[in-house]
């Protein structure tokens, strides 16, 4: 148990798992090795954005065929705003995608700290249980859900699309984070806990630090999979509950007009001020806290 | 550590924020437009589960004005998508808006309720020609929507007047033809082009018609049943297996270039129609949508919004003189005599699945 | 230190909520599909009925969708799929691995999220509207081939659209995160002084990577494979979007099942012969690493 008195010491440990842990130390590549690295890495992300810039490209297009170029106009964009059902697609898309990050991630990392530390009994059964949704075909899975809902008589709406994709997004956070966990020094956490830590203390300031860049890439991964899921949201989403591709592959059959693009445009650009954002807010001083440099 | 965790609860936040804001946005702007016109008081609400395009929102606004229902609608893309929904039996439409053969299928799986005429009297206003069809006798289950024809466009400058099946198995054309990626469609252009019916469940003849496809697979470019007309009109195939209305969009921009033609072999009558779900919570308001879309001014607006052909008589006083003279949309009788509609094939559709994944695994 | 194997009741506690959400919205709706695989398929699509459960169950009609699955004719719709998607991952981890490295070891801290961030951004996207986009620059009058024609390349168009090579390029665009975000998360926490170690000692930069970078950063590698390498499997829009919907995956196959030809019994069989298929495949590599002394990725 530990102690007021303990709290120095706790905090000495604190302090300190940033150096404890493995971190890159000055020892960096030769520079011309990381121009080779950052050549390569430059292409790769001009090869992810060149489709992302025709995309915002046609949404200036005055044609609404996607293939002719007919000048430029913003009439697209104007036509959005007056589109209730994209813009309830959008709203709907959003909430899923956050809820679904929020509880699939906690949920998930809970699973690959269990996995990675400790030893129970179905450890097994726990890690086939956790594969499954990966391996296991989307179509599959999205009709065995609207099957159940209707054997279980839950009525299908946009909580139904929630449940569904909290239930395959968890085994991406669980890989992810378990990845990062691999080789986990225990004796980190035994040390804080003979130092009087405990255990919410240690994992908050021991085992979480280690983990977080694998929590922040298996949140990232959520948030992606869940806004762009077509196949299982369209079998449980129920009145109201379309989503944003499910809206757009909808409108596949009559012609996708360029206000899809506006409103990819629209979200590309919500995305990239909230990351600027969350970077500025990396940058304060004052955000700063237990780890220093 | 603490940057990321604020990094992250900033990320969430502001999507959460902005989430919240354009919710309030729609319910701002809902609740504007509802107090710009004096309401009935509140009469419920009518979930209605259709095609994609197939209802302007103004229409449904028109409604919603006269009657106070409020309109809920969402859209899916195919008829087994709509099944599925339904068969779950806790999807809560009041309204779905399936193809000739999928009522019949809905009507064996006692997933849609009859309708009671009497409740119904605008149906006088519906044209004879399309009621009281094979799959739905005397019209028990189902009105007619939207109705079309399954043919092809082509690039008329390039390759001149074409009338037949036989210009999509012509080697001439290789690399330059688009075929639906829809089983029936296109094994039912084979069959017409070898003078049998669509609905032909001989297996010896299915076999000549999935022997022919496979010969022509090499010709094809590609399968697609969403951006067909598109693709013709970008000029990245010369003839295009299609629906009448979309390609009749593209034709109408380029006159002179592309045409659309329902071959003299014959081609696919296909019907889109309005049904109630036997689960539905709102079989009234269902049915004061029903006599609202078949009066005739609301049902012009409906097909100039949307350029398909609907089944209403009185309505063609109103609708746009380019739409009602366009023989694509709107065929001679001689056309609609040439085609046929799609029937459900029962146990025969595992033969010809088998046949189509041979056809594309080739 | 050696693990000491004490159950932990932390652990329990820990795994709840996945087997509450995983068991009750995932494992019981499989069960159900797995049951429905053994049926056949009614009329209109649904199930037909069995009239005597006994006899169907007794005579081993019960997998007749499991044996129709195996015919030639669906073997080698899977050996395409796993080809496919075999070469899929090999392609992604090698383009993967360098910027994974680059973000994770030469950006400096403060810009490690933005850098990763960047890499995720674009599948925020619709995914339609991407593939869209690719379609648009690989036709025959398409960016790539105006920008090959305009600097001379080449002197006809090459005709890209509606082949295999599309639809490998839309399948690496499309798992890149897959790759990168493991495999970041493993080579973040590398211990460059080892690096230097491995150098100092007198291996080459190359003997380095494969003897020291690369069996460190195996946990990532190893999850990387696993999300790119069995989605690619069962996936299907990129291939007929791209690919002129001209060859049929498995993806296509179990997507024709459900709903066209509306056989779910066939289309759950074919589904659940792939995940035993690759279960095993984990399985195998399990017990490998198990019996060689590595700790178990898995």
């Amino acid at each position: 148990m530990s102690t007021p008195a303990d709290a120095p010491r706790v905090e000495l440990v604190a302090r300190n798992v940033g150096r404890l842990a493995p971190v890159p130390r000055p020892a960096r590549p030769v520079s011309w090795e990381r121009r080779l690295l950052g050549w390569h890495s430059l292409l790769v992300y001009l090869f992810l954005y060149i489709p992302i810039v025709i995309l915002i490209l046609y949404s200036f297009n005055r044609s609404k065929q996607t293939a002719a170029w007919e000048g430029l106009t913003l009439d697209w964009y104007l036509r959005l705003f007056h589109n209730d059902l994209i813009l309830r697609a959008v709203k709907n898309s959003l909430i899923v995608a956050v809820i679904t990050t929020v509880v699939a991630t906690v949920i998930g990392t809970l699973a690959a700290l269990a996995l990675a530390r400790g030893s129970f009994r179905g450890k097994g059964a726990t890690q086939a249980a956790l594969y499954l949704p990966i391996i296991i075909p989307e179509i599959v899975v999205g009709a065995a859900l609207v099957t159940f809902f209707g054997v279980a008589q839950m009525r299908l709406s946009l909580t139904t699309v929630v449940i569904a994709h909290v239930a395959f997004c968890i085994s991406y956070v669980a890989i992810v984070v378990r990845a990062r966990l691999a080789g986990f020094d225990r004796s980190l956490e035994e040390a804080a806990s003979d130092l009087g830590a405990g255990p919410w203390d240690t994992f908050r300031r021991v085992t979480l630090p280690i983990i977080l860049p694998g929590i922040v890439a298996g949140a990232l991964l959520v948030f992606t999979l869940s806004i762009d899921d077509y196949v299982i949201t369209s079998f449980v989403a129920g009145v109201g509950a379309t989503t944003l591709p499910i809206q757009i592959y909808s409108m596949l059959k009559v012609g996708v007009t360029p206000e899809v693009n506006a409103v990819s445009t629209l979200l590309l650009l919500l995305t990239v001020v909230l990351i600027v954002i969350a970077q500025r807010l990396q940058q304060d001083p004052t955000a700063q806290g237990g780890i220093k440099k | 550590m603490n940057r990321n965790v604020a990094a992250l609860g900033a990320i969430v936040g502001a999507v959460l924020v902005i989430s919240g804001v354009a919710g309030l946005a729609g319910c701002a702007k809902k609740a504007g437009e509802t107090l710009a016109v004096t309401q009935p008081k509140d009469a419920g609400k009518l979930n209605i589960y259709i095609w994609s395009a197939y209802l302007p929102q103004e229409v449904l606004d028109k409604f919603t004005a006269q009657t106070g229902i409020k309109v809920n609608f969402d859209t899916y893309d195919s008829n087994e998508a709509l099944l599925e929904k339904l068969q779950s039996g806790v999807a809560d439409y009041d309204l779905v808006v399936p193809s000739d053969y999928m009522v019949r299928i809905l009507v064996a799986e006692k997933l849609i309720q009859p309708l009671d005429h009497a409740k119904l009297p605008n149906m006088a206003n519906l044209d004879p020609r399309f009621l009281d069809k094979d799959f739905d006798p005397r019209n028990a289950y189902s009105l007619p929507y939207f109705w079309g024809t399954t043919g092809f466009g082509y690039n008329k400058a390039k390759l001149g007047a074409l009338d037949s099946w036989q210009a999509l198995f012509d080697p001439k054309n290789k690399g330059r033809i688009l075929m639906l990626d829809d089983m029936r469609e296109v094994f039912g252009a084979a069959l017409k082009s070898m003078g049998k019916s669509e609905n032909e469940t001989d297996p010896a003849v299915l076999k000549q018609a999935a022997d022919l496809l496979k010969k022509q697979k090499k010709l094809v470019a590609t399968y697609n049943s969403g951006d067909f007309a598109n693709i013709l009109a970008a000029g990245d195939v010369d003839i295009a297996h299609g629906y009448n209305g979309q390609i009749a969009e593209v034709v109408a921009k380029e006159p002179e270039k592309l045409a659309y033609v329902v071959p003299k072999e014959g081609a696919t009558l296909w019907m889109d129609n309005v049904c109630i779900p036997g689960k539905a919570r709102n079989v009234e308001n269902a049915y004061k949508f029903l006599n609202f879309i078949m009066e005739p001014e609301v049902n012009a607006e409906i097909v100039n919004g949307v350029s398909y052909a609907s089944a209403n008589v009185p309505a063609r006083k109103f609708i746009q003189p380019e739409i009602l003279n366009d023989a694509s949309i709107y065929p001679s009788d001689e056309v609609i005599g040439r085609c046929e509609f799609l029937e459900d094939i029962g146990d025969t559709t595992t033969l010809l699945d088998q046949y189509w994944t041979e056809i594309k695994a080739q | 230190m050696p693990e000491k194997k004490r159950r932990s009741v932390a652990a329990y506690f820990q795994v709840l909520p996945t087997w509450m959400v995983l068991g009750c919205f995932f494992l019981l709706p499989l069960v159900i599909m797995l049951v429905i695989s053994f049926g056949q398929r009614g009329t209109y699509g649904g199930l037909k009925p069995i009239a005597d459960l006994g006899a169907y169950f007794g005579s081993g009609e019960f997998l007749a969708n499991y044996r129709r699955s195996i015919e030639p004719l669906y073997l080698s719709i899977y050996w395409r799929s796993l080809w496919m998607a075999i070469v899929t991952t090999v392609l992604c981890l090698v383009v993967s691995y360098p910027i994974a490295y680059y973000i994770a070891v030469v950006v400096p801290v403060r810009f490690k999220n933005l850098f990763l961030g960047l890499v995720v951004i674009p599948f925020w996207t619709s995914f339609l509207i991407r593939t869209y986009a690719w379609m648009l620059i690989l036709r025959t009058e398409g960016l790539l081939n105006t920008v090959l024609l305009a600097t001379g390349v080449v002197d006809q168009p090459l005709n890209l659209l509606y082949t295999d090579f599309a639809v490998m390029i839309g399948l690496v665009y499309g798992e890149l995160p897959f790759m990168i975000l493991p495999l970041y998360a493993s080579l973040e926490k590398l211990d460059l002084s080892l690096l230097e170690a491995s150098l100092d000692l007198g291996a080459n930069k190359v003997a380095t990577f494969f003897r020291v970078t690369v069996p460190l950063t195996m946990p990532g590698i190893v999850a990387g494979i696993i999300l790119v390498f069995i989605p690619s499997i069962g996936q299907f829009v990129v291939s007929d979007l791209l690919g002129g919907a001209k060859s049929i995956l498995a993806g296509n196959l179990i997507q024709n099942q459900f709903a066209v030809a509306r056989n779910k019994p066939f289309g759950s069989a074919i589904a659940f012969e792939l995940t035993a298929v690759v279960l095993i495949l984990l399985l195998a590599y399990a017990m490998y690493t198990k019996r060689k002394g590595q700790e178990v990725l898995l």
